[in-house]
This record gives structure tokens, C-alpha cells and sequence, in this order.
């Protein structure tokens, strides 16, 4: 063993030099190696920028926050199921207020889509408008950019006031500076009070689309009878959250009135939820991954062995000689893969530096051509991250000594006479 | 006995082409002291080269029993065989069988790699022969920067290394003009002189000369087996 490792350089410069040798035929034999690494490397970088954005969206949506809803947010409950359901009316969402004792803060909530905003003669549409009270500001909704929310006494006397979402913004305001200004939401003019800051990364793009008014004036100008409610209730701390979640699921049962053997016939919705969404995303992408990864390894494999196994039997006669100068078996086993090793530690090398060079190409491409996304791109980094070079390294050479036993084995049990008498 | 190297004891050796036998090695029997300078003669066919892969511990007898240094070595596993190989016999062949691309030293230095010397060690022993042989300054050149007899030299410097008990070599000259020739008989020679144990295998009367016991084979067998009386000794 210690003579193994004594040797382990010399052995590597052989390879090196093997590999020197023949420079075009070493790379067409990794290339199969290197495609394979190159789709673990990027598979991984991937899936990091996606965590990344995971977590910058539950931030968004708040971890300490539920949102009690007649609809699932999964979408995992059939659908016909759900539209039986009952709406949630504001009297419940009123009763839940009053009785709640663990929630800091219990919030109505009430979307309306489909109306068109007007402002300085063009019409927008693909907005949400969304009534809610005035403590949404303590909510992950609430930070402006600019100006600020609505106050309790606006959100009671139905005042006419919105504070817009940052999509609307750039979209109404590409010059900024759009508090005091006018729109109209359908037929009814709101004032421009706030900016709420940009929240939405791409998989939650749609909540920069919201426009915020107070609850009684969307009740007053677009009605919400027929509406149903959510009910967003902030826990405080994520520790709470056990805690408030009992609670609201028992208060929601009494105010609905359901009997003990009655299913709930309401969501509670969490970050959490999200998560198992996520997990089939990343189970997705490790999926379709490891199928292309173990393609490529397979071809890639095959095309070291190959290599190998003709530079086996083109060194016969070195094989031959190192025998009989005293190598044993072992000695000659670890030549050869020591040897396929290098030839794919090499890849993996080529392989990081061509997919540093992908992202970053991407990443560039992205920010110009595709400004929507660049916020996105903000979450994938325009580099490879140690752990990620090491795995890439780790795998290359697992991938080497698997290509390089065969070929190691059958030089190793060479005859020396025969081996030395080749030519 | 205690002065003998090598001692082998009716060996046969038999090789199996599909259904034929082919008896290479009928039986010999042969005893080579220390410091004795053997020539080993005899025709294609006549089993010289399988009794010296047998003597090099690079193949094994069918039967018999093949003592070095007192050690049956006739029955022993590949990785003992390479052992011995690698401690007590210092291979000369004919085509030089150096490694192309890289250096003398790096050539000389190879035994010692596989018998786990570090690299200081390998490095001064290697140098210390190579200048023995008279290539002190060519230690970085390559074997196709030297000439056949440089390369030679360099081959006997790596059979040397070691400080082996026994020098086998196969047709050393094979590849050589007469010239060359006669350089590396004169350093087998002085080898000689210095106390090593020298087995020669050739088919030119000429070279065998140099050697001061011959033994011919013929059909798997020893012909005879005499001391040279009138060796060619350079001084």
C-alpha cells in the first residue's frame, strides 16, 4: 500500500504522458465521460439556484404565515370536491378576528381578476386586485418601495386608495414615482399611495401582479358576495406555528359549523405545502438527470474501456518488462488505473471549465435577451461551487477506475515471457 | 555448495499446443556457483530460451526442482516470482527494452520503484550505476538520444541496480555492430572482475568465448557442459 502511494505520482505522470501521446484520441475516448460530468455539474447547479429561489419564496410568502382557503394551493384535492365546498364568508372571516388567540394577525383577503387597469390612456390587464385590511403591511406584502400602505381608518371608511405591486409599477410607472398619481381599476379611480417592493422570483412571479385596496372598497365597488375569502393568519414565529394552526383549524370547524365526524371543509395553506412541490421538481430534474448522466457514463465508460484495453495491448511488451523487472500483479493494476483515471480527472477538468463557460454564456444571454427572467438568473450563481467540483471530481474518478478494470485485470495477468516476446 | 547461485534438479518442462505435447526441457540438471561467467548456447528448438525464462524466474518447470540460493523457488506464486525477479536478477535482453519516453535514470530507477525504494534512494543508486557503466552524463537524455551501445548500457546499468545475485543476458549484442559489440563484452568483463555471476545466452560462437564455461543445449537437453580454456579476457 505505501509503496502505492509512493508511486501514485510516477504513475500519474505515466498516464499524463499516455494521454500526451495521443491528445485526440484521449479526448474522443472521454467525451462520453465528460458529457456525463458536464450534466451532473449543471444538473446541480440547477438544482442550487432553484433552492435558492425556493428560499427566497417562502420568505416571501412568509413561514410564519397560514392562509385558511376554500381552494388547495397544491392543487392535490380533486377539484369538483373543492368547488363544493362553501365560500368563506367575511363574517366568518370577522368571527375568526375576534376569537383567535395565538394569531398575532388574522387578515382577510379577497382576489378579483380580470379587471383592467387604466392609467394615462392605456389599458392593462393580467393583474389581480386583491381587498384586504390594513395589517397586510405586517405581512411579507407589506414592505414598500415607495410611499405606503393603507391605514386602518382608510381600510374603514372604504377610501379610495391603492398600494400596487411591483410588476404594475414597471409596468404603469416606467419612469417611477407613482405615488400621488391616478388609475382606474374598472370604472372606479384609486389614488396611488404605495409601491410594494419587487417579491416574485420565477416561480411566484404572479404575486408583483397584485394590487392592494382596502377590503371595503372592493366590497363597495366590485362586491364580494359571491366571493369566497381567504384568511391569512400570521403565527408570529415559525415556532408558533403548530400552535396557531391548531387553533384556527378548531375555530374554523365551530364558526362552519361541522359536526366531529365531518371532514374540514376548508385549506389550510403553509410554505410547507410548497415544499412537496418543490421536492417533485427536484425529483424531476435529479430524475431526467441521472437517466442522461448514466446514458452518457454508460457510452462514456465504454469508450475509455476501449482505450484502455488498446493501450494494454500496444504496451504488451512494456507490461512484459515491468514484470520482469519486479512489478507484481497489483503494481501493474494500479498503473492502468491510475492511468484511465487521469484520463477522466482530465475530463471532469474540461468538463467544469466548458460548463463555467455554459452558465455564464446563459446567464448572460438571459440578461440580455430575456430581462423578465433576470431576477431569476439572480439566484443562480455564475460560478461552480466547491461542493460541486468535488462531487464532479469524486465521480470522474470512480468512473475511471470502473472503465479501467477490466483493461488493468487483463494486463495485470499478462504472461511475462509472452508479454516480453510481443512485438 | 554454499557458494552456489543457482541449482536446478532434473527439470522438465512441457507444453501443451492443443492436443501435442512439446517437451521443451527433457531434463536438466545444473549448478552455477558465484561469480561464474556462463554462456548458454545451443539452436532454435533446443530449449535454451525456456531454461533461461525458467533460470529468470519469469516462468516455472513442469517438474524438478529449481533452487536459488538455496530457496526452492520451483513452485512459487506470480507476485513471489516477481520478488526474486525483482531482487536477485538483473535482465540484459536483446533489444534493449528501455521505456521510450522516458529519461536513462528514470530507466535505471524502474526496478528499484517496484521493490518501494524512495525517490532519493532510487535517484543516487541509479546515478551511481549509470556512471559505474560510463553514461554519468547522460542521465537526462532519452533512449533515442543515445546510441545502440549507449542504450545498452543503459539497460545493463538498470540490470544492475539492484545489485541482483545473478546477470541474465539474452543475445546483448544481438542488436549491436561488431564495434558496439565489443564494448559491452568489455564491460561484461569488468562486471565479471567485480564479482558478479554472469549468464549468457547466445547463438554466436563469438560472444560465447567471452565466457568461461559453456554449456550447449539440444533438443531439450544438456550437450555438454565445459570450462573454457581459452576464454577472451580484455584488460
Amino acid at each position: 500500500m505505501i509503496l502505492f502511494i509512493r508511486n501514485i505520482f510516477d504513475n500519474i505522470k505515466l498516464g499524463l504522458n499516455t494521454l500526451i501521446v495521443n491528445p485526440l484520441r484521449s479526448f474522443l475516448a472521454s467525451l462520453g465521460v465528460m458529457v456525463g460530468i458536464s450534466i451532473v455539474i449543471l444538473m446541480g447547479w440547477v438544482l442550487e439556484g432553484l433552492d435558492n429561489s425556493v428560499s427566497k419564496t417562502f420568505e416571501i410568502i412568509g413561514v410564519d404565515m397560514l392562509y385558511v382557503t376554500k381552494w388547495d394551493w397544491t392543487g392535490n384535492t380533486n377539484w369538483k370536491f373543492l368547488r363544493s365546498r362553501k365560500n368563506i364568508t367575511l363574517d366568518q372571516t370577522e368571527m375568526m378576528k375576534l376569537m383567535h388567540n395565538s394569531a398575532e394577525y388574522v387578515i382577510p383577503n379577497v382576489n378579483t381578476w380580470g379587471k383592467p387597469v387604466y392609467y394615462d390612456g392605456f389599458k392593462f390587464d393580467g393583474f389581480t386586485v386583491v381587498g384586504t385590511s390594513y395589517q397586510n403591511a405586517y405581512t411579507p406584502a407589506g414592505e414598500t418601495l415607495e410611499g405606503r400602505y393603507f391605514t386602518q381608518f382608510e381600510d374603514e371608511q372604504a377610501a379610495q386608495v391603492v398600494t400596487i405591486g411591483y410588476n404594475i409599477y414597471k409596468q404603469l410607472f416606467p419612469e417611477g414615482n407613482a405615488t400621488g398619481k391616478f388609475i382606474k381599476i374598472g370604472k372606479h379611480k384609486y389614488e396611488v399611495i404605495g409601491v410594494v417592493k419587487k417579491r416574485g422570483t420565477f416561480i411566484f412571479d404572479f404575486i408583483d401582479n397584485q394590487i392592494f385596496i382596502p377590503l371595503n372598497s372592493l366590497s363597495q365597488n366590485f362586491g364580494i358576495s359571491r366571493r369566497s375569502l381567504d384568511i391569512g393568519i400570521k403565527a408570529g414565529s415559525k415556532e408558533k406555528l403548530d400552535q396557531v394552526r391548531t387553533e384556527t383549524i378548531g375555530l374554523m370547524r365551530t364558526i362552519r359549523d361541522l359536526k366531529p365526524n365531518e371532514k374540514d371543509d376548508f385549506s389550510i395553506n403553509e410554505t410547507k405545502a410548497f415544499e412537496e412541490n418543490i421536492k417533485k421538481i427536484r425529483y424531476t430534474v435529479w430524475g431526467v438527470g441521472i437517466g442522461l448522466t448514466l446514458l452518457s457514463f454508460i457510452v462514456g465508460v465504454i469508450g475509455i474501456m476501449n482505450i484502455m484495453l488498446v493501450s494494454v495491448s500496444e504496451r504488451t511488451k512494456e507490461i512484459g518488462l515491468r514484470k520482469a523487472l519486479g512489478a507484481k500483479k497489483g503494481a501493474i493494476r494500479f498503473q492502468f488505473l491510475v492511468e484511465s483515471s487521469v484520463l477522466t480527472l482530465m475530463g471532469a477538468g474540461f468538463s467544469i471549465i466548458g460548463c463555467l463557460g455554459i452558465i455564464n454564456i446563459a446567464l448572460i444571454i438571459v440578461k440580455k435577451y430575456f430581462p423578465d427572467f433576470s431576477d431569476v438568473a439572480t439566484f443562480f450563481p455564475p460560478f461552480l461551487s466547491p461542493q460541486l467540483v468535488i462531487v464532479a471530481s469524486v465521480v470522474s474518478v470512480v468512473v475511471g477506475i470502473l472503465s479501467g478494470l477490466i483493461p488493468a485485470i487483463k494486463a495485470s495477468s499478462l504472461d511475462p515471457v509472452e508479454a516480453l516476446r510481443s512485438e | 555448495m554454499s557458494n552456489s547461485v543457482i541449482d536446478i534438479k532434473s527439470i522438465k518442462k512441457v507444453y501443451k499446443m492443443g492436443q501435442e505435447e512439446v517437451h521443451a526441457l527433457r531434463e536438466v540438471s545444473l549448478n552455477i556457483q558465484q561469480n561464474e561467467y556462463v554462456a548458454l548456447m545451443g539452436p532454435s528448438g533446443s530449449g535454451k530460451s525456456t531454461l533461461m525464462n525458467i533460470l529468470g524466474c519469469l516462468d516455472t518447470p513442469s517438474s524438478g526442482n529449481y533452487f536459488f540460493r538455496g530457496k526452492d523457488v520451483s513452485k512459487l506464486k506470480d507476485n513471489k516470482l516477481a520478488e526474486i525477479r525483482n531482487r536477485e536478477i538483473g535482465f540484459v535482453f536483446q533489444t534493449f527494452n528501455l521505456l521510450a519516453r522516458s529519461s536513462s535514470l528514470k530507466n535505471v530507477e524502474l526496478p528499484l520503484v517496484y521493490s518501494g525504494l524512495k525517490k532519493k534512494e532510487r535517484d543516487e543508486k541509479a546515478k551511481n550505476k549509470l556512471t559505474e557503466v560510463g553514461l554519468g552524463d547522460r542521465l537526462d537524455h532519452k533512449p533515442n538520444e543515445l546510441s545502440g551501445g549507449q542504450r545498452q548500457r543503459v539497460a545493463i546499468a538498470r540490470a544492475l541496480v539492484t545489485n541482483p545475485s545473478i546477470i541474465l543476458a539474452d543475445e546483448p549484442t544481438g542488436n549491436l555492430d561488431s564495434k558496439t559489440g565489443v564494448e559491452i563484452m568489455k564491460l561484461f568483463n569488468d562486471l565479471w572482475k567485480n564479482g558478479n555471476t554472469i549468464i549468457l545466452v547466445t547463438h554466436e560462437e563469438e560472444i560465447a568465448q567471452h565466457a568461461k564455461r559453456i554449456i550447449r543445449l539440444k533438443d531439450g537437453l544438456i550437450e555438454t557442459d565445459e570450462i573454457n580454456s581459452n576464454p577472451i579476457i580484455y584488460n
